[in-house]
């Protein structure tokens, strides 16, 4: 057991200790433990994702959205592992085959959620790493997270906040960037929503508003390989299946919004959308239709 | 003196037939007993018919009375023998013969009057069977027993006017059953489906629902319009025929459904019990088994609301019913079989909040608690669900600000015009076969009477792979289609109507 803890650890004097979370001094860990296959490359471009743990149906689309943009450009995806818009960050990173890091907020040996073990794997599956600067089984504390989030900040260039409340731990990686002098962007979200609260506040203090991928590949220089497949014209068969596509282009809706909106019955559209869900042009999430 | 007054006993929907044999004798001391199994309701009818012969200008016989109900070993019960057994007293006193071909049944009140008793269009089929010829049963009774053709029903007001009937000194013509005494157990909806705002898929569901008799299953944010959309729909149920209203009618009579003086139920029972219900009230049970809810919502709808928050063995033992339709109870006297053919309308929250995934306001349960909370549903009874329909939150300001909306929604009584073409359709369809609906049919009927074309049949496969569909949701969704295309009036399923079908498929999501 001490010997494969040994082969899994990362000290801060280590040739191989990622170079920007050197930088912030005192705050780096003195050691990172590790699961996985540490790979320099991982280290190179990163971008945190953080917010809610509560999150709505607009900030998990948002975040699916760009994040599976921003990895397919090869960014590594860095977050923290909690359920809501980290695990969606993860899981969107993993979609489109990009890297992603998870940094743990207990021992390197226990996995925190632990209903999210399927994610964990998937995460080792495919390349990516679990951090943390805990050994062994250390407990999950209220003190861990906010440490935790020092690191996802550390080892990324930007910070990406999507829905945050008006105390979300996602606040405390933000402020963390701030003073490490990395990027702040946020999303900006309706006012009427409670976790709109933190990102306005971050907004007003000077972070920077995303309205899509490019505004945060433009600061990693990526090019635009992005898997972003509106710039192919669409072929779909039938007049009606055109128009849903050209409406849900805009927004995703609910079946009863499009039929109130192109004014044909519920029971025409509904074949229409089944088709095209099968021929894998939309895709369905909690009554919403999308396309992919 | 001893006088046989015939009778019969429920058990279940089925009645057996029990003579009432009143021996008064003239040797012993006085006293008045009744043997053959009598429950204590029985037994107090001696008090019943000791008072309201003597309320009834009768002198009750000093003497030694015993009463028989033969056959001696079936449990009798309820208070109908009161009235054979005064009618077996008074014939030593007044010296009537009973008419022959006769049942009598009906519960006294301490003045001589006859009370309404349950049961009434039970004991007329059984007379009608049997070849009885006349059924004497309380005035309250009477047009409920009247409903059977072919017996003479007699109403009765009290034991008076049954003794002046019985020495021929008053005339009593037989009740004729009358079409205004039909009774409406649920008369209207308490809305109508005009009034539910947007929710179009869900209003298309529902009747869908209500033509094919399929079950559904509704998951919304708190508010959306679930409830609404349920209690709406007693508006787009077609009538009974007159074989199911007979059906419904014999179950409401044994639970004692029908209120005094009321006759044929012809509209569908809609019932909703609250949650906090018990597994005996939904199945039925008891020591002599009554019907539970989901026979007195036979040939109707059951509404769960808020489905998780029923206790999960409650729910479990809602599997069989739902699929078989009829539902035997066992108890260590009796086993009774009761139908509970049911269309099931459940509604439940998306997680125990009510927010999960809504677009403005954010969910404050932990996964751990929302998989709690599906959990509670179990696989099996989700998949014997046919229409898995997800209705969002409306936007009020949408509808505030474009009334034109909500002039487009179609008045369920224009819904229910589709919901009887689709209805008449199926009786056609089934017309050799012993079941009324597309979601009765079986796997051979579906192989005869649901045939798909060959492209849709194609898509069905692609959807069944897609999205992982059990064996039995997969034939759900050939019923689902069955009766979409009977809405187009087609007579093999295409594709758009397959299509169609796959927008209630069950969510992955749900069962986990």
């Amino acid at each position: 057991m001490t010997q494969f803890l040994m082969d899994n650890i990362v000290t801060k004097e280590n040739s191989r200790y990622p170079k920007l979370l050197a930088e912030i001094g005192k705050d780096a860990p003195k050691q990172l433990y590790y699961k996985g296959e540490w790979n320099q490359d991982l280290f190179e471009r990163c971008l945190a994702v953080v917010g809610a743990r509560r999150m709505t149906s607009y900030g998990r689309r948002v975040t699916e959205q760009i994040v599976s943009e921003v990895a397919a450009a090869g960014i590594t995806i860095v977050s923290g592992f909690m359920y809501g818009i980290d695990e969606t960050a993860h899981r969107a990173a993993l979609m489109v085959g990009g890297k992603t890091i998870a940094v743990m907020p207990c021992g390197i040996d226990i996995i925190h959620p632990e209903y999210q073990a399927d994610l964990y794997e998937k995460i080792l599956d495919k390349g990516g790493l679990v951090l943390s600067e805990y050994e062994g089984t250390h407990p999950v504390a209220s003190w861990t997270f906010p440490r935790r989030n020092r690191i996802v900040a550390g080892i990324s260039k930007a910070v990406l906040v999507v829905e945050a409340g008006e105390t979300s731990g996602a606040l405390i990686t933000a402020d963390l960037a701030n003073k490490y002098g990395r990027k702040v962007f946020a999303v900006p979200g309706p006012i009427t929503s409670s976790v709109s609260k933190g990102v306005t506040r971050l907004l007003r203090e000077g972070a920077e508003a995303v309205g899509a991928a490019r505004d945060i590949l433009a600061l990693y220089g990526a090019g635009f390989r992005t898997a972003r497949k509106d710039s192919v014209p669409r072929h779909v068969a039938g007049e009606l299946e055109q128009k849903i596509v050209e409406l849900l282009e805009g927004e995703p809706m609910e079946i009863d919004v499009l039929a109130r909106q192109l004014e044909v019955p519920a029971s025409r559209l509904g074949a229409s959308v089944s088709m095209l869900q099968l021929e894998g042009v939309l895709s369905e999430e909690q009554g919403k239709y999308y396309v992919c | 003196m001893l006088t046989k007054v015939q009778s019969a006993a429920n058990s279940g929907l089925e009645a057996i037939g029990v003579d009432v044999e009143v021996s008064v004798s003239s040797r012993g001391l006085p006293g008045f007993e009744i043997v053959g199994l009598a429950s204590k309701a029985v037994d107090e009818s001696k008090e019943r018919v000791r008072a309201a012969i003597g309320n009834s200008k009768m002198e009750f016989p000093q003497r030694k009375i015993t009463v028989n109900l033969a056959p001696a070993d079936v449990p009798k019960d309820g208070s109908l023998y009161d009235l054979p057994i005064a009618v077996g007293i008074m014939a030593s006193v007044l010296g009537y013969a009973i008419p022959e071909k006769s049942l009598f049944f009906g519960e006294l009140s301490l003045d001589g009057t006859l009370r309404h008793t349950r049961g009434a269009v039970l004991m007329a089929l059984f007379a009608r069977e049997h070849g009885y010829k006349n059924v004497f049963a309380p005035a309250d009774s009477a047009p409920e027993a009247a409903v059977v053709k072919g017996v003479n029903v007699y109403a009765l007001r009290s034991l008076e006017q049954t003794a002046g009937f019985l020495l021929r000194k008053t005339q009593l013509q037989p009740a004729v059953y009358e079409e205004r005494e039909r009774v409406e157990i649920q008369t209207e909806a308490e809305f109508d489906m005009a009034e539910v705002l947007g929710q179009e898929r869900s209003k298309r569901a529902m009747e869908i629902a209500a033509a094919g008799g399929h079950n559904v299953l509704m998951i919304g944010s708190p508010g959306s319009g679930k409830t609404m959309l349920a209690r709406a729909l007693p508006g787009i149920l077609p009538f009974l025929n007159e074989e199911e209203s007979l059906e419904v009618t014999k179950l409401y009579s044994i639970a004692g459904g029908i209120p005094p003086g009321g006759s044929l139920i012809t509209t569908r029972p809609f019932r909703s019990p609250h949650h906090t219900i018990s597994q005996i009230g939904l199945i039925g049970g008891g020591q002599r088994p009554q019907p539970g809810e989901v026979s007195l919502a036979h040939r109707g709808v059951l509404f769960l609301d808020e489905f998780n928050e029923f206790p999960r063995a409650v729910l479990e033992s809602l599997r069989q019913p739902v699929e078989d339709g009829t539902l035997t109870i066992s108890r260590s006297r009796e086993r009774v079989t009761y139908p509970c053919r049911f269309i099931l309308v459940a509604s439940a929250n998306p997680c125990p909040c009510g927010y999960l995934d809504h677009s403005k306001k954010p969910c404050v349960c932990t996964p751990r608690e929302v998989s709690k909370y599906r959990k509670r549903v179990s696989g099996p009874i989700l998949d014997r669900i046919d229409l898995h329909v997800e209705v969002p939150a409306v936007d009020t300001q949408e509808f505030a600000e474009n009334q034109s909306a909500s002039a487009l929604a179609e008045s369920s009584r224009d819904i229910r015009k589709r919901v009887d073409a689709v209805r008449r359709i199926q009786e056609a369809r089934f017309l050799n076969e012993r079941i009324y609906t597309n979601a009765e049919m079986k796997n051979a009927h579906i192989k005869t009477y649901a045939q798909l074309g060959a492209e849709a049949e194609r898509i069905l496969q692609r959807a069944a792979n897609r999205y992982q569909l059990s064996a039995r949701s997969y034939m759900k969704l050939i019923k689902i289609a069955r009766t979409i295309a009977d809405f187009a009036e087609e007579e093999h399923i295409e594709t758009e109507h397959m299509a169609e079908a796959l927008q209630y498929r069950p969510r992955a999501y749900i069962i986990e």
